[in-house]
């Protein structure tokens, strides 16, 4: 294993990772799909240690890759359902965080359908002055950075297998397709695939893709009027958050597209999202056939792109939507059952290098 | 015979426009005299050396909500009295939308029996409430409610506290408001628009990924109803005013004579959307917290008069409620006994304003939005003052609070500025 240093204490949001922390994510989680390639995929790292997955939105793939990886790095593991739970008799989420405190957990993995909640349990959990690691497993539609991270090690891996890292994507082209604005899994991505350098271009209609986008990685003007200045922002000192843009070590490229041509021209990856049925009845969509029409990705649409070009997609997929079938099947242009693979190595690589400090 | 003498404090007045320092003789609750030192007393008056605090008028609260009858674990009658007083506010209009709603005369009696006469609350100095009674039945905008009935019993003016979505209604009650002559309060929030949003739409909003309630929630219904009173003429206040553009609206309605005020609230003022990356729960508003525009804007109105008012719109919410993700939060946040010390920490301190400016916000033009004699520091006139001490650090907790609710998102912080007993 390589040793590295890790001061990162919850992962709520991959806004203000920085180069060397995803380098040192990619770099362990080679190790660790090393590890699961072995007869013997269990390694006694977190040995002692309690992992929760407090799933308050329902889960399958995430909840089961996380466990899984918890059980490879040897901690021990508990799952919280809602259905099951007390929240409907009146607790609070974070008693609900508190009762699996209590019960000594050292790192909780938490879902949620709003945004937010990690980092309100993160913020009890340092009051408290606990030393419990809080993970964002998905909150709303603001972040998904274990998402976004198994995605970066897939495509990292597939151009350096040994070694994987952030560099392997300057002046790559990513296009993001598909319902970018409902979705979290998108916004992690813009963070770190701008973060390495690459070209990344989104494309959607307007309604699933406002113009607000295009000054999404910028660092934003607490006061644009001139006349004024920071003093008229009180002495509000919450609980310290997270900043949103640090200088970038690159300069970071993003760019917004109503129409799929431009964002596919030449791209060397394209990333598919999900879209949710229910955006139709909230009329951002007229129909998903206009969609499949305008958006869908096909085996024709990908001619444009680099001869290359490798298809990735979070899951689960909605066959002949976004994506037609027999592309999501073929190995040549399909990296989705890398991306559920490499899930478990760098989940635990995650949990590891958050966990590795506490023994 | 009860005389209280006040020395070297600095006065402020905004009915006279008064910033100075003087001394203050108060006899049986009445204001004997103002000089700059008074050497003629009674000999039993208790003296008081006012050195560094501010003796000011009565503040004046636009729109609270109390949480009785309905709602006691949010707040009773007495604990938001206690908080209106220790927050310096002297008057305090109450929003109709408690259980049962305040849209018929037994609501306003009911009131009026809970805190004894007038409306003046049984025990001397405490604050005086007032009620809006309901423009429709239940605030639900559906039903008009019988106004000219609630007139006669005494409700200080009329609002729901809640957007009224039909054109129709809203057409009718400001035909039928003209011949009231009390002031009528409206939200102008447009529901559909503004679906789940709990923070105003905008590159924040995008970023932490909450439900966002578009400006336009705002500005649509806003400029439909100021055609309509282009019209029908009938005097209108504006609650709630919170986006730029929405100032701009108002700006040139009344340069082109509208008869209209506007207000807007003190969380508006002081915050904008980049706070809410904390995802407190407590700034989860309605309507949502601004942009950083919105904010220079609302500021800007201020400052040039197209704002009249600070509403302080303060509402409790128990810990239970508000403890849970930020968008499933019931909107709103408690505000009486922080409003006057952080607004004046942040904009008078700072000297971005005069002090008779935020008194003006607080005190003299809220009271004429009520279409009330604002309070005053003239000889003859009630003692209606408040004695504020500007550098007094306290510690905002549930304990040193009177309101019954702590949702505030300065919670557990430091912050300078009381009001003193007076």
């Amino acid at each position: 294993m390589v040793t590295t240093t890790w001061n990162r204490h919850h992962v709520i949001s991959l806004a203000d990772f920085q180069p060397d922390e995803y380098d040192t994510v990619l770099h362990t989680a080679a190790s660790f799909r090393e590890v699961l390639s072995r007869r013997t995929k269990k390694v006694p790292a977190l040995q002692g240690q309690v992992i929760a997955n407090l799933f308050f939105e329902p889960s399958t793939r995430t909840r089961s890759s996380f466990e899984l990886a918890a059980k490879r790095l040897s901690a021990d593991t508990l799952n919280f359902a809602p259905g099951t739970s007390s929240l409907t008799k009146g607790e609070t989420i974070l008693d609900t965080a508190k009762t699996y405190l209590a019960m000594g957990t050292d790192i909780m993995v938490i879902r949620h359908r709003e945004a937010g909640v990690p980092l309100m349990i993160a913020n009890e959990m340092d009051r408290l002055e606990t030393r419990v690691g809080i993970f964002n497993a998905g909150d709303g539609l603001h972040e998904h950075p274990s998402q976004a991270l198994l995605d970066l090690f897939t495509i990292c891996a597939l151009i350096d297998p040994e070694k994987p890292r952030l560099s392997l994507l300057k002046d790559k082209k990513i296009a993001i397709v598909g319902d970018i604005l409902h979705s979290r899994v998108a916004r992690s991505n813009i963070w770190s695939l701008t973060a390495s350098g690459a070209e990344v271009h989104l494309a959607a209609p307007p309604t699933l893709l406002p113009k607000l986008f295009a000054d999404f990685v910028h660092p934003q003007q607490p006061f644009p009027d001139k006349k004024s200045n920071s003093s008229t922002f009180p002495s509000l000192s919450l609980t310290p958050s997270l900043p949103h843009s640090l200088t970038p070590s690159l300069p970071r490229k993003l760019f917004l597209h109503w129409s799929l041509e431009p964002a596919l021209q030449n791209a060397d990856f394209v990333m598919t999202l999900r879209l949710q049925k229910e955006r139709m009845t909230q009329h951002l969509l007229p129909s998903l056939r206009e969609y499949h029409q305008r958006y869908g990705i096909t085996r024709e649409r990908l001619e444009a792109c680099h001869p290359d070009v490798k298809v990735l997609h979070p899951g689960p997929v909605n066959r002949g939507v976004e994506i037609s079938s027999d592309l999501m099947d073929d190995p040549k242009f399909s990296l989705i059952s890398q991306q559920v693979t490499s899930g478990v190595a760098v989940r635990m690589a995650l949990l590891y290098l958050m966990g590795s400090g506490k023994s | 015979m009860s005389s209280f003498l006040l020395q070297h404090a600095r006065l402020l007045d905004p009915t006279s426009e008064t910033d100075r320092t003087a001394d203050v003789l108060i006899v049986d609750g009445v204001i004997h005299a103002v000089e700059e030192t008074i050497a003629a007393f009674p000999s039993e008056a208790e003296v008081r050396d006012c050195t560094g605090l501010v003796l000011g008028t009565g503040l004046v609260d636009l729109y609270s909500h109390s949480g009785e009858p309905g709602f006691e674990d949010r707040e009773t009658l007495h604990s938001l009295m206690a908080a209106a007083q220790a927050g310096g506010f002297t008057r305090l209009a109450l929003l109709p939308d408690t259980h049962p709603a305040v849209d018929n005369p037994s609501g306003v009696e009911w009131l009026r029996s809970q805190v004894g006469g007038e409306g003046r609350g049984k025990g001397g100095s405490v604050p005086q409430l007032y009620q809006w009674g309901a423009l429709t039945l239940g605030a639900k905008g559906e039903h008009m409610t019988e106004l000219m009935e609630l007139a006669e019993a005494g409700v200080v003016g009329f609002a729901d506290g809640q957007p009224i979505a039909s054109g129709s209604l809203l057409r009718r009650l400001l035909e039928y408001g003209q011949m009231l002559q009390k002031p009528i309060a409206l939200y102008c929030c447009d529901r559909g628009l503004a679906g789940n949003g709990a923070v105003r739409e905008g590159l924040e909003s995008i970023r932490l990924g909450l439900p966002a309630s578009p400006a336009i929630a705002e500005t649509v219904p806003l400029a439909a109803l100021l055609e309509c009173i282009t019209e029908i003429k009938t005097p209108v206040h504006l609650m709630r005013v919170s986006t730029a553009r929405g100032v701009e609206l108002i700006r040139s309605a009344k340069a082109q004579g509208l008869p209209i005020t506007a207000s807007t609230t003190w969380m508006h003022l002081l915050l904008n959307v980049t706070a809410a990356k904390s995802y407190n729960p407590s700034l989860h508003l309605d309507p949502p917290i601004g942009n950083p525009t919105d904010q220079a804007a609302l500021l800007q109105g201020i400052q040039d008069g197209t704002i009249d008012a600070i509403a302080i719109d303060h509402t409790p919410l128990t810990y239970e409620e508000k403890t849970v993700a930020f968008s499933e939060s019931p909107a709103g946040a408690i505000g009486l006994e922080l409003a006057l010390p952080l607004l004046w920490q942040t904009f008078v301190a700072s000297g971005q304003w005069t002090a008779l400016s935020l008194w003006h916000s607080l005190s003299s033009n809220p009271a004429r939005c009520l279409h009330q004699t604002p309070p005053s520091l003239t000889p003859g006139q009630p003692a209606e003052l408040i004695l504020f001490d500007p550098q007094k650090s306290w510690k905002v907790a549930p304990e040193t609070l009177k309101s019954r609710s702590s949702n505030t998102p300065w919670l557990g912080q430091e912050i300078q500025g009381r009001v003193l007993q007076l």
